[in-house]
């Protein structure tokens, strides 16, 4: 199957700091991949390079068949990244709704400013992702009226609302307390199984061995080790792929 | 009945916290109260103060300041018909402060070397002068360039102008209350970085710079007093320093001027409390 993602040979550096090291990954349609690995071992930046939220400093990211190079400047750069940012959906670990807008404005935002949808039509689809994501009651409250889980399911349909082919989850669950977990996991699974395409940057390995179809660890900015869940818990290669996984083998 | 009732009363049980709760309640109120009598006796010495009343103790004979009632009662309505003048300087300035305040925020935050050398250099020059040169700029010094402006304008431009750069701090601190989470977010909906900051930084710095515009717009109430130097506007200043002066009144126009001023400000200020909590009600 034609990818849908594909990254080659991506390198980043903050400064001197060289946080990806030339990763290259496809991903196709439909598939569930989780990036798992310690913190700073660059599996965020890998996400977020995705979307040109941290500019790469060399490769070529290709969402969708629009590829986008890091030699390409200037305007046309600006376009291409817009283009790019239209057809991926992203979910923040600290949510980001935007506090000075309820939650039917917060989802239908995307659509009325950026594909300057009329009022009516953008609601609808707002109402359509807030019930996939069983928020719909709460579609007249203020983000500050809403739990860390029921955020995070808002800022979810918001990303939907904008029907991306791909949604990028930037560790969705690691602002939460535990207790808050679960609903947000049931939603990301339930898309799961819709046949939505994700990318989850995630420390939850039960999800990810329960819903991944494929997992990459990531380790000093490297790709050390990837495969489909039973093979990753079942029988890794790396030492540290065994120290990552330790409390959840057997 | 009452009996039964009043059994219920005092088997409620009162946990310490309760007490503790009480107590601070108590002092609290003992304090509030308190201060209300002191301000009120203070009010009342200050009106003993201007009473006019003669009298002695122990052979010396005191005499409190006398004002001239009959002045007081035939200008105080002249004077008093300044006030909607002075408010309506002050809301003018206000609303071109605010624009240039933000303009000069947004400038601040800018990339582009002269966008914010502009905006830098606009706060620097107008911070660095007296804002009644900057009055008589307007009005005085334009007109030998050929440029004659009205007392009203002169005045609100120079007001504007003086406010905005002071105020530009407050607006560039909305901008920045605004967290790198929210610009993340919007830009990964798509939005251009104009629709960013229109749709989602600028609505959010404007919210959290409400209430200290308020104070502004207080403080402006009271410095628009000096626009009455250019003479031709007829504000309250320049109405108690024109009867005053005229009949040598002075004492009693500019304390008819100042009870006004006073209590404009503790309006304004009670509006603005009530506008804070309002504000502070809301999101985030």
């Amino acid at each position: 199957m034609k990818p849908i993602i594909k990254i080659s040979h991506l390198d980043k550096y903050f400064g001197k700091l060289h946080v990806l090291k030339d990763v290259s990954l496809e991903i196709v349609p439909k598939e569930v991949c989780c990036v798992i690995g310690r913190s700073g071992s660059g599996k965020s930046t890998l996400l977020r390079c995705i979307n040109f939220l941290e500019e790469p400093s060399e490769g070529i990211i290709e969402v969708d068949g629009l590829e986008v190079n890091v030699t390409v400047k200037g305007k046309q750069r600006r376009q291409l990244v817009h283009d790019l940012r239209l057809k991926t959906g992203m979910v923040f670990q600290e949510f980001n709704l935007f506090p000075h807008l309820s939650v039917i404005e917060n989802v239908s935002e995307g659509p009325i400013t950026v594909k300057n949808m009329d009022k009516a039509n953008a609601i609808e689809i707002a109402e359509m992702n807030l019930k996939r994501v069983g928020m719909l009651d709460k579609r007249d409250e203020f983000p500050s009226r809403l739990s860390g889980g029921q955020k995070q399911r808002v800022a979810i349909a918001r990303a939907l609302a904008m029907e991306p082919q791909v949604m990028l989850f930037d560790e969705p669950t690691s602002a939460l307390d535990p207790e808050l977990i679960g609903e947000v996991l049931t939603v990301m699974k339930k898309l799961a199984e819709e046949g939505t395409t994700m990318m989850v940057v995630t420390h939850e390995m039960g999800f990810a061995q329960e819903v991944a179809d494929r997992i990459i660890v990531l380790a000093d900015g490297e790709i050390i080790e990837e495969g489909p869940p039973d093979q990753l818990f079942g029988n890794q290669q790396d030492k540290r792929t065994q120290a990552l996984l330790e409390r959840y083998i057997n | 009945m009452s009996l039964s009732g009043h059994r219920n009363e005092s088997q409620k049980i009162l946990t310490q916290g309760d007490l503790i709760f009480a107590a601070q309640n108590r002092t609290k109120r003992i304090f509030t109260t308190n201060v209300a009598i002191s301000w009120a006796l203070l009010l009342l010495f200050l009106l003993f103060l201007f009473s006019g009343i003669t009298f002695s103790i122990g052979g010396h004979t005191f005499k409190t300041i006398h004002l001239d009632t009959e002045f007081i009662k035939e200008n105080v309505g002249f004077i008093a018909s300044g006030v909607g003048v002075t408010i309506g300087i002050s809301i003018l300035s206000i609303l071109l402060a605010t624009i240039l305040a933000l303009l000069a925020a947004l400038g601040r935050l800018s990339k582009i070397p002269p966008i914010y050398a502009l905006s830098t250099f606009y706060v620097s020059l107008i911070r660095g002068t007296p804002l009644y040169l900057q009055i008589f700029f307007f009005f005085l010094a334009l007109p030998q360039l050929g440029i004659i402006l009205t007392g009203m304008f002169a005045g609100v431009l120079a007001l504007g102008l003086n406010y905005g750069a002071y105020m530009s701090e407050i607006f560039r601190a909305g901008l920045s209350s605004v967290g790198k989470g929210q610009r993340e977010a919007a830009l990964a909906l798509g939005m251009t970085p104009n629709q960013m900051m229109r749709r989602v930084v600028i609505p959010q710095a404007l919210r959290f710079s409400i209430p200290p515009t308020g104070n502004e717009f207080i403080a402006m109430l009271k410095d628009s007093a000096l626009v009455s130097a250019t003479g031709f506007v007829h504000e309250l200043m320049w109405r108690a320093t024109r009867v005053g002066r005229a009949q040598f009144h002075n004492l009693e126009a500019l304390i008819i001027a100042a009870v006004f001023y006073w209590i404009m400000t503790l309006v304004f200020s009670g509006l603005q409390g009530r506008l804070e909590a309002y504000m502070a009600r809301g999101d985030r």
